[in-house]
C-alpha cells in the first residue's frame, strides 16, 4: 500500500484578462477497490462559485465559474490517496467471448472507432495482423504497444490535446496521451475493448517519504480480458502503486484534466505543474 | 346553383377525407353544405382573401434566402370528436412513453439491461448528450412540448410517421389559421362547435410554471430564442407575447453562480424557467460548440445545480431520432404495460440482416431513410427513383446498414384544396401539439394540417411548395342545428371544455381576436422546419 500526496496547480495567465471563466476540472483521484481517495481539495483563485458532480463515466467533477476580472487563474487540486495495486491476470478470454452479441451490446462505448483515437491504416493494419495470428485476444496487446512504442518517439510539443492518434503514427512523435489514443485505437479496431485512463504517475520508483517530487498528468490504457487490465505505454510497465486514476473513458475529451470557457480578447498560456509526495 | 365541389371526387387509390365509397362522410358534411351555399366567385375571392392576407402580413417561409408565402386553404380539415379522441389518447400515451424512456437513457438504464433497446442504439446518437446523465428536472418532465406527425393511411387510420420532441415548431400557424378562417368564413365557422385552439399559450405558460426549480413560487419564464434571423422567430416572439413573458436572447442572459439572471431596465432579475427555442448544441459554450453566441456560459452549471429548468430538456434527440422511432411500440408495452393506441408505419432495420435481405429485393417498391437525416434530406422514395439511384442506394446501404429504415409508401389521405379555382384532392399530414405539465399530457385539439399543393405531389412538406389548412376538432354535437339554440355559458379562455362551444359569436373571444389580429401585424417566419411525408403507393413487402 502507497499513500500519496498530489497537489496539481494549473491555470491560465490572460494577455488581456478576461472578464468571466467557466471550468471544469477532473482532477480528484478516484475510488476503486484498489485506491481510496482519502482527502481531496479544489481551490480556485479568484473566489469561484464551484459546484461539484459525478459525470457519465464517473469521474469526480468541480464545475467552476469566476465572475470577476481576472489577469490570471490558479486551480489547485490537493488530494490524498491510497493505492494498493495488485498483479492481475487475465481470465484469456477467447475470440468468441468478444464477439458475443451481448458482449459487443455491453461493451459498446469501449468499442467505437474512430475519432481522437483513429490509428490510421497503417497500424490497423499491424494490429489486424497480429490478431489473425494470436490464439487469444490478450496477445495482441503486447505486440501492438511494442509497434506504437516503436514508431512513436516520446516528443514532448509536438502534438496538442487536440492531436488524432494517426497524426501522431504519421509524425512518429507524441506524447503519452497519442501513445494512449493509438494503442486503444488499434485494440478497438480487431475487436478489443479499450479504454483511456487518466491519472497521475509518480517519475521516481524510490522516492524519499514525505519529500515533495515533480510528477505528471498521465494517461495510460485498460483493456479488456475478462476484467480491466492496464498498461502504461509511454513507461513500458504495468501501473503500480505510483499510478494513481483519474477517471476512465473513450478518450481524452471524456476526461480532461481542464476545460472550459472565458470572456475576453488576447492570448490565454496555461501553465500545470504536479508535485508528489509519498506519505506512507 | 352549381356548387365547386360538383365535380369532386377523392383519387382511386387513396383515402379522401369528404368522400368516401358512400358518399360524402359525416365530418365534412356540414362544411361542404354551408359551402355550397355561397356562389363559387364568391369563395374563390375569400381563397384569394386569405392568401393575399397572409402575405401581407408576412406570413412566409423562407427557401434559401427567398421569402415565399405560406397560403391557407378555404377548405378546413374536419376531425370528429370520436376520431380526434383516438388521436389524442395516442399521442398523450407516446409522450409518455418517450418521457419514461429519456428518464431512463439519462438514469439507471433498465431499457439496456431489459434488452428493449440496444444500448448501442442510443450512445451512436449525436443527440445523447452524456452532459444530461443524473441531471432530474425538477417535475420529471422532459417533454414539456412535443409535435408528433401522423398520416392517415389508405384506410383513413392515423399513424405515427415521425415524432418531435426536440424543439417542434408550427403550433403559431395553428392559432393564426383560426383567426384567418373565422374571418374568411364565418357562415361556416358558426355552424360549427370546433373546439378552440386559442389556450395554447396558457397551457403552455402553466406547464412552464410547474417546472420551476423547487421552492419558487413565483418563477420568472423566459422564452430563449436564437434571434431574428431564425426561421421560426415569428413564433417565438408570439407565444412570448402571448403568455405574457420576455423574449430573450442568448446575450441576455448573464449566469453568475450557478444562477441565471436576465439583464433588464431595471438590472439583473432572476431566470427560473427557459422555453429553449435554441438547438442545444448552441445552449452553453462552456460545454457544448465554443464558438455558440446563441447560448450563455454557465446555463448547464445552472440546470444541473437545479436553479433553472431548460425546456423542453437538453437531450430529448435521442427520443425522436428514425430508429428509436422503430422501437416506440416496444417502449409503449414495455413502461406502460399497454398496446400502442396509434400504430406506426411498419419499419424494417436494415441492420437486420433478414430485413436487409428482404428490403435490398424490393428497393423499387420502398421508401428508405437514412437516420439521421433530419428535414427529409437523403430519403429516397423507391417507385419514383430511377436505377440509377436505386443501385447507388444498394451501395450505400450495404456500406452502412445501420444508417438506413425502410418502410412501405404509405398513402396519405386527401382533403379537397382550391387550386386554380377549382376543389383538387391534395395530401396532407397533420401535426398536433401536446404540453406536458406533469400531471397530465395536453394534446391542443387540432394541430397543423399541411397540405401538398402540387398535383399528385407526394411530399408533404413547405420548401416544396406546401400550405397549411385550418384544422376543426368538431366537439361531441360538432354541427349546430338550424332551429336557434339556447345559448350555452360561454366558457373561460384557457379551459377547453369538451362540449362547450366557443366560437367566434362570444364576445370575450371576440375582442380577442381583434386583440391578437393586431398584435399580428409581424413579420412572420416559416410554417414547420421542413421535413418530407412520404406518399404514393406502393405495397409492403
Amino acid at each position: 500500500m502507497n499513500r500519496l500526496q498530489i497537489v496539481h496547480t494549473t491555470g491560465y495567465r490572460y494577455s488581456e484578462g478576461a472578464a468571466t471563466s467557466f471550468n471544469e476540472v477532473r482532477m480528484t483521484p478516484r475510488t476503486t477497490r484498489e485506491q481510496f481517495a482519502r482527502f481531496w481539495r479544489v481551490e480556485v483563485s479568484p473566489q469561484a462559485w464551484t459546484h461539484t458532480y459525478t459525470d457519465y463515466w464517473g469521474t469526480q467533477v468541480t464545475a467552476f465559474e469566476v465572475d470577476e476580472r481576472h489577469e490570471r487563474l490558479k486551480v489547485v487540486a490537493t488530494s490524498t490517496v491510497e493505492v494498493d495495486r495488485q498483479a492481475h491476470e487475465g481470465k484469456r478470454v477467447t475470440w468468441e467471448d468478444l464477439r458475443a452479441p451481448q458482449f459487443t451490446e455491453d461493451m459498446v462505448e469501449s468499442l467505437v472507432f474512430g475519432g481522437h483515437t483513429d490509428p490510421g491504416p497503417e497500424l490497423t493494419s499491424i494490429a489486424k495482423r497480429v490478431a489473425k495470428e494470436a490464439e487469444t485476444p490478450a496477445e495482441v496487446v503486447a505486440p501492438v504497444i511494442a509497434a506504437v512504442r516503436e514508431h512513436v518517439r516520446y516528443v514532448k510539443g509536438v502534438t496538442r490535446v487536440q492531436t488524432r492518434a494517426f497524426e501522431a503514427w504519421e509524425a512518429g512523435a507524441g506524447v503519452c496521451q497519442d501513445m494512449v489514443h493509438l494503442t486503444v485505437g488499434a485494440l478497438r479496431s480487431v475487436g478489443i475493448p479499450a479504454q483511456y485512463v487518466s491519472g497521475y504517475v509518480m517519475p521516481s520508483r524510490d522516492p524519499v517519504v514525505g519529500e515533495a517530487v515533480v510528477g505528471e498528468s498521465h494517461s495510460w490504457v485498460q483493456w479488456w480480458d475478462g476484467a480491466w487490465l492496464a498498461y502504461d505505454p509511454a513507461n513500458d510497465v504495468v501501473p503500480g502503486n505510483y499510478h494513481v486514476e483519474v477517471g476512465v473513458g473513450r478518450d481524452y475529451s471524456d476526461v480532461p484534466p481542464l476545460k472550459g470557457v472565458y470572456a475576453g480578447g488576447g492570448e490565454s498560456d496555461m501553465y500545470v505543474q504536479v508535485e508528489m509526495t509519498q506519505l506512507a | 346553383m352549381t356548387g365547386l365541389f360538383d365535380d369532386y371526387a377523392g383519387p382511386p387509390d387513396a383515402f379522401d377525407e369528404m368522400i368516401g365509397p358512400d358518399g360524402i362522410r359525416g365530418a365534412y358534411a356540414a362544411v361542404r353544405s354551408y359551402m355550397d351555399r355561397l356562389a363559387p366567385d364568391e369563395i374563390r375571392a375569400r381563397a384569394d382573401y386569405l392568401k393575399s392576407s397572409y402575405l401581407y402580413q408576412g406570413v412566409t417561409f423562407d427557401i434559401g434566402g427567398e421569402e415565399r408565402p405560406f397560403p391557407l386553404d378555404i377548405v378546413p380539415r374536419v376531425i370528429e370528436a370520436a376520431e380526434w379522441s383516438v388521436v389524442e389518447q395516442g399521442v398523450a400515451q407516446r409522450v409518455q412513453a418517450l418521457e419514461k424512456f429519456l428518464g431512463d437513457v439519462y438514469g439507471p438504464g433498465e431499457v439496456f439491461r431489459d434488452g428493449v433497446v440496444p444500448r448501442r442504439v442510443v450512445v451512436s446518437s449525436p443527440h445523447f448528450h452524456r452532459i444530461m446523465h443524473g441531471i432530474q428536472p425538477p417535475n420529471g418532465v422532459r417533454v414539456h412540448v412535443s409535435g408528433i406527425d401522423l398520416v392517415r393511411d389508405g384506410e383513413g387510420r392515423f399513424r405515427v410517421l415521425e415524432d418531435n420532441v426536440r424543439i417542434p415548431s408550427g403550433v403559431s400557424y395553428v392559432m393564426t389559421n383560426r383567426r384567418a378562417m373565422f374571418s374568411a368564413l364565418p357562415e361556416v365557422t358558426s355552424r360549427h362547435r370546433i373546439r378552440a385552439v386559442e389556450s395554447y399559450p396558457q397551457r403552455l405558460l402553466a406547464a412552464l410554471q410547474a417546472c420551476a426549480p423547487k421552492g419558487i413560487s413565483d418563477p420568472n419564464v423566459v422564452v430563449l430564442t436564437p434571434g431574428v434571423y431564425n426561421s421560426a422567430y415569428f413564433e417565438h416572439t408570439l407565444l412570448a407575447r402571448m403568455m405574457g413573458v420576455e423574449l430573450v436572447e442568448g446575450r441576455d442572459l448573464v449566469c453568475r453562480a450557478g444562477e441565471v439572471l436576465v439583464r433588464t431596465t431595471r438590472g439583473l432579475r432572476p431566470v427560473h424557467v427557459i422555453y429553449k427555442r435554441v438547438d442545444d448544441e448552441f445552449v452553453d459554450p462552456a460545454h457544448f460548440r465554443a464558438d455558440s453566441m446563441l447560448g450563455c456560459a454557465g446555463l448547464m452549471n445552472a440546470y444541473r445545480a437545479g436553479n433553472v429548468t431548460i425546456a423542453n430538456a437538453v437531450g430529448n434527440g435521442v427520443a425522436d431520432d428514425k430508429l428509436i422511432y422503430t422501437y416506440v411500440p416496444d417502449l409503449i408495452r414495455y413502461y406502460l404495460g399497454a398496446e400502442p393506441i396509434l400504430p406506426a408505419v411498419d419499419t424494417w432495420r436494415l441492420e437486420d440482416p433478414v430485413h436487409r435481405e428482404l428490403v435490398l429485393d424490393r428497393l423499387s417498391e420502398l421508401v428508405l431513410k437514412p437516420v439521421d437525416g433530419s428535414g427529409g434530406k437523403g430519403i429516397v422514395i423507391g417507385p419514383a427513383a430511377d436505377e440509377k439511384t436505386l443501385a447507388r442506394l444498394r451501395r450505400t446501404i450495404l456500406k452502412n446498414p445501420r444508417g438506413w429504415i425502410a418502410q412501405p409508401v404509405v398513402q396519405l389521405s386527401t382533403v379537397p384544396t382550391m387550386i386554380d379555382g377549382t376543389m383538387a384532392p391534395r395530401h396532407v399530414d397533420l401535426r398536433p401539439f401536446a404540453v406536458n405539465d406533469g400531471s397530465n399530457v395536453f394534446v391542443l385539439p387540432g394541430g397543423l394540417t399541411r397540405v401538398a399543393l402540387p398535383e399528385g405531389e407526394l411530399i408533404v412538406n413547405s420548401s416544396q411548395g406546401g400550405g397549411s389548412k385550418d384544422t376543426w376538432v368538431l366537439a361531441r354535437d360538432g354541427i349546430r342545428g338550424r332551429k336557434a339554440k339556447k345559448q350555452p355559458r360561454v366558457s373561460v379562455r384557457g379551459v377547453p371544455v369538451e362540449g362547450v362551444e366557443i366560437t367566434q359569436a362570444s364576445p370575450v373571444e371576440h375582442q380577442q381576436q381583434q386583440q391578437q389580429q393586431q398584435q399580428q401585424q409581424q413579420r412572420v417566419g416559416p410554417p414547420v422546419a421542413g421535413r418530407a411525408a412520404t406518399c404514393g403507393r406502393g405495397a409492403p413487402c
